[in-house]
């Protein structure tokens, strides 16, 4: 052997060794500033295109609206444990909820400079009545808006509803003197429609390279930002990254909990399971779909448990054939469940006079259940698994692997036969049942999916729970509703993550997860000082 | 069997050694269903189990036997590569002697587009050709098809130009023979070698661009190759920091730097074989 050789071959053995030492040591520890008097000068998060953040023109996720919501304010915020006050100071609704009356905060400005005034508000309801946003919460649903004396705004709406106070609440307010004669507003881009009077600014954006840079507003009127800038870079490796202190805040998969446990330098929080993947049916492009018990049959036939446990590596919460997550508060265990059972599927498709596996891998009887499944490349080992479990009973399954942008897109323009689609918002108000299964398909990958399912009984009671006032009535029209839920499968919750969260505590320590949402970094009051409270 | 026993005497250890592990992996290929006792594309333990009795290589993030993934994914590596190398190969071919024989404006012509596919820089054309044609083997196929049968086509363009001046050939036109005839009987022979080497460095460069393509998400996303294994591993969450891909991830690297390296063993030293002044050399005892 050659000198140079040996030095070669003792090389590769020196790195080999060197990166089995380096998968089994803990952590490293970067040199990172800390925080000074509770405050920090940067926190740098992980990036990736989410659209211009305006209220018409973000992407319909939660990285692209919770950027868009740094700038710009609502008259209500979500904390810990609901609603608080915001640009409103104070609330009352009336006329068996068709009223509300807002008394709008003084002394906040835009960040131009600008006061804001109720006639912002006026025109910010009017506005959003006209032109939807990405994350329209009160499209159609105003007939009236006004100012009243005091700082005071009255809305009226088409019919009471049960969460109308959320979802003007929550509506984004927009100065009058930039947007008003724009009437395209998703495609309205110059720096002005960045005002807002939120307490971040954007000064840098790229959307070729996923980049964004907020910058704490000096004038904000609420409570005072602890965070001076927050970054938005992409990332090739996150937990890398965090280790590398190039981003200060990541999602841990549960294989790392360990890692981090129990070691001071770190604190990991877990996520309520809010965010979670549901198959959608199009039955207008598939015509077996329509069929009940088909539907029944993929569900018995596919394993939740088998996912939760080697997709989600174990944190997660199964589906439940209710929809909503076992965490939610109106949730209700159906009656009717669906076990792993793939012999049960067998015999109901047997039932149907369909093609099924008669269990020795043979194909008998009549037409051959045969979708095409469209996912992301991000689902593609949950859709092996799904295709492996319905293949076992006869259901052919041909995966179709896209960008997930592209899926959204499909999905919501029903260019589908069943597809994989994940998103967050499972422990909002259970009213997104009225919106997934009764109003028009919106933007948001949420509400979308929903093709050719039609049950007129089902219908009256989101109807119902959708403007009933009383909690006790409404939550149990929401269980009848996810009993019907339960026996159709319209759609099939396969599980709801929960996820963990990893942090550094001495270099921030600010981190809250809203009470229906679970990513620390959305709710922009993780970076506000809020021991004095909102004033 | 005489004269490959022959020629096999000229291969260097190197170049042995390159072929017993392509002949391997061939029969690895060929005999994947006796070779493995768990089906390579469905689940048959619990997810990442390292290393066992019943799993020799551990399993993947699905439970599936990686042992019978690597197997079955020797097949579409060879197929890939082969596939590719023989297509790009003959069309490179009957393209080289064509536009060499020929010679003039068709000439001119095919030499003006190799070289503006030369200079195009093959990886980032293949990722946005992939993405438009869609993930899929024959499409993954196809799109290095189309890259890779220009360096055949110059190499055996040159080799023609030399050709068709000697005398045998001059000989054989001005005694009647047609350009198909003198193709087949004189020019396909003598560059023949030439094209056998050139198709082997082509599967080596075949097998690779198709494991970079499905790790970048632009392969068959069901497919099993190598490189969509290598790809899954590294899109599972914080794998190095695990010991996941102490097997997941470091086997398939194996088998596929084996192979890559195989084919570039043999690929030198049949070149050195098939160059008229290198075999003058081995000839003359060097």
């Amino acid at each position: 052997m050659k000198p140079e050789s040996g030095r070669i071959h003792m090389t590769c053995l020196v790195g080999l060794v060197a990166l089995i030492l380096g998968s089994c040591t803990g952590p490293r520890t970067p040199d990172l500033p800390v925080m000074e008097n509770g405050r920090v000068e940067v926190l740098r998060m992980e990036g990736g295109d989410w659209g211009y953040p305006t209220p018409f023109a973000h992407y319909p996720r939660g990285p692209g609206g919770f950027k868009m919501a740094l700038i710009f304010d609502s008259l209500l915020e979500r904390d810990e444990t609901g609603l608080i006050p915001w640009l409103a100071e104070s609330w009352e609704i009336s006329d068996m909820g068709k009223t509300y009356v807002f008394t709008i905060r003084k002394g906040v400005i835009w960040h131009d400079g600008k006061p804001l005034t109720p006639d912002d508000v006026c025109f910010s309801f009017n506005y959003a009545s006209k032109h939807a946003a990405t994350w329209a919460t009160v499209f159609g649903v105003i007939e009236q808006v006004e100012t009243l004396g005091g700082n005071r705004v009255r809305v009226r709406v088409n019919e009471k509803g049960a969460t109308l106070l959320y979802a003007l609440g929550t509506c984004r307010i927009i100065p009058a003197h930039v947007w008003r004669g724009i009437e395209n507003p998703r495609t309205y881009l110059a720096p002005e429609a960045l005002i807002g009077t939120g307490p971040y600014r954007l000064t840098d954006y790229s959307q070729e390279h996923g980049t964004y840079r907020f910058e704490a507003f000096d004038r904000f009127w609420g409570p005072q930002p602890r965070v001076r800038v927050l970054e938005y870079r992409p990332v090739g490796e996150p937990i890398l990254a965090f280790e590398k202190g190039e981003i200060d805040l990541t999602s841990v998969p549960p294989d790392l909990v360990p890692r981090y446990a129990g070691n001071p330098e770190f604190a990991l929080v877990k996520s309520p399971a809010f965010w979670g993947y549901r198959l959608v049916f199009n039955m207008e492009k598939s015509p077996p779909l329509k069929n009940t018990r088909v539907r029944q049959s993929i569900c018995l036939a596919i394993n939740r448990d088998e996912l939760v446990e080697k997709i989600a590596r174990g944190a997660a919460v199964p589906g439940e054939a209710g929809i909503l997550p076992p965490g939610h508060v109106m949730y209700h265990k159906p009656k009717i469940t669906y076990d792993f059972d793939p012999a049960q599927a067998v015999r109901l498709l047997q039932d149907q006079g369909f093609h099924v596996a008669d269990g020795q891998g043979e194909i008998t009887g009549a037409p051959l259940l045969d979708f095409h499944l469209l996912i992301s490349t991000q689902e593609v080992r949950m859709a092996e698994l799904i295709k492996e479990r319905l293949g076992q009973v006869g259901i052919m399954v041909h995966l179709i692997s896209v960008d997930g942008k592209t899926r959204d897109a499909r999905v919501r323009d029903g260019d589908y036969q069943m597809a994989i689609i994940g998103h967050g918002g499972w422990g909002q108000d259970a009213d997104y049942l009225w919106s997934r299964f009764r109003e028009n398909p919106s933007l948001s990958p949420s509400t979308s999916g929903r093709c050719g399912y039609l049950n007129p009984g089902l219908n009256v009671l989101l109807d119902k729970q959708h403007v009933a006032l009383d909690p006790a009535l409404r939550a149990k029209l929401v269980a009848d509703i996810q009993e019907i839920l339960a026996e159709d499968l319209p759609e099939l919750a396969l599980f709801y993550t929960a996820d963990y969260t990893v942090y550094r505590p001495a270099t921030y320590d600010g981190w809250m997860a809203m009470f229906d949402h679970h990513a620390l970094s959305h709710s922009k009051l993780s970076y506000l000082d809020r021991k004095d409270g909102v004033h | 069997m005489n004269r490959f026993t022959k020629n096999l005497h000229y291969f260097s250890p190197t170049g042995k050694a390159g072929l017993i592990i392509l002949s391997l992996f061939f029969l690895m290929a060929v005999f994947s269903a006796r070779l493995t006792t768990h089906p390579h594309d469905v689940s048959s333990g619990k997810a990442l189990m390292p290393p066992c009795f019943d799993h020799v290589l551990g399993t993947d993030d699905i439970g599936v036997d990686l042992w019978s993934q690597l197997v079955y994914g020797a097949r579409i590596s060879l197929l890939v590569g082969f596939l590719t190398a023989g297509i790009s190969g003959c069309f490179g071919a009957l393209v080289g002697m064509f536009a060499g024989y020929t010679g003039g404006w068709m000439d001119r012509f095919f030499m003006r587009i190799i070289d503006g596919m030369m200079v195009l820089p093959d990886l980032p054309v293949m990722i946005v050709l992939a993405a438009f044609f869609g993930p899929g083997l024959a499409q993954v196929i196809l799109v290095l098809s189309l890259f890779s049968w220009v360096f055949t086509a110059r190499i055996v363009r040159s080799r023609v130009l030399v050709i068709k001046q000697k005398e045998y050939v001059i000989y054989a036109r001005i005694s009647g023979a047609g350009p198909v005839y003198l193709m087949r009987k004189h020019l396909f022979p003598e560059v023949l070698p030439l094209v056998w080497v050139s198709m082997i460095r082509l599967a080596g460069k075949a097998i690779v661009a198709e494991a970079g393509l499905s790790f970048l998400g632009l392969g068959d996303p069901t497919s099993r190759s190598w490189g969509l294994i290598i790809y899954h591993a590294t899109r599972f969450p914080g794998i190095y920091y695990t010991r996941f891909w102490t097997w997941w991830l470091l086997y398939p690297f194996l088998a596929l730097s084996g192979m890559v390296l195989a084919l570039a063993f043999v690929c030198r030293d049949l070149e050195t074989l098939a160059d008229p002044r290198m075999n003058q050399k081995i000839s003359g005892g060097v």
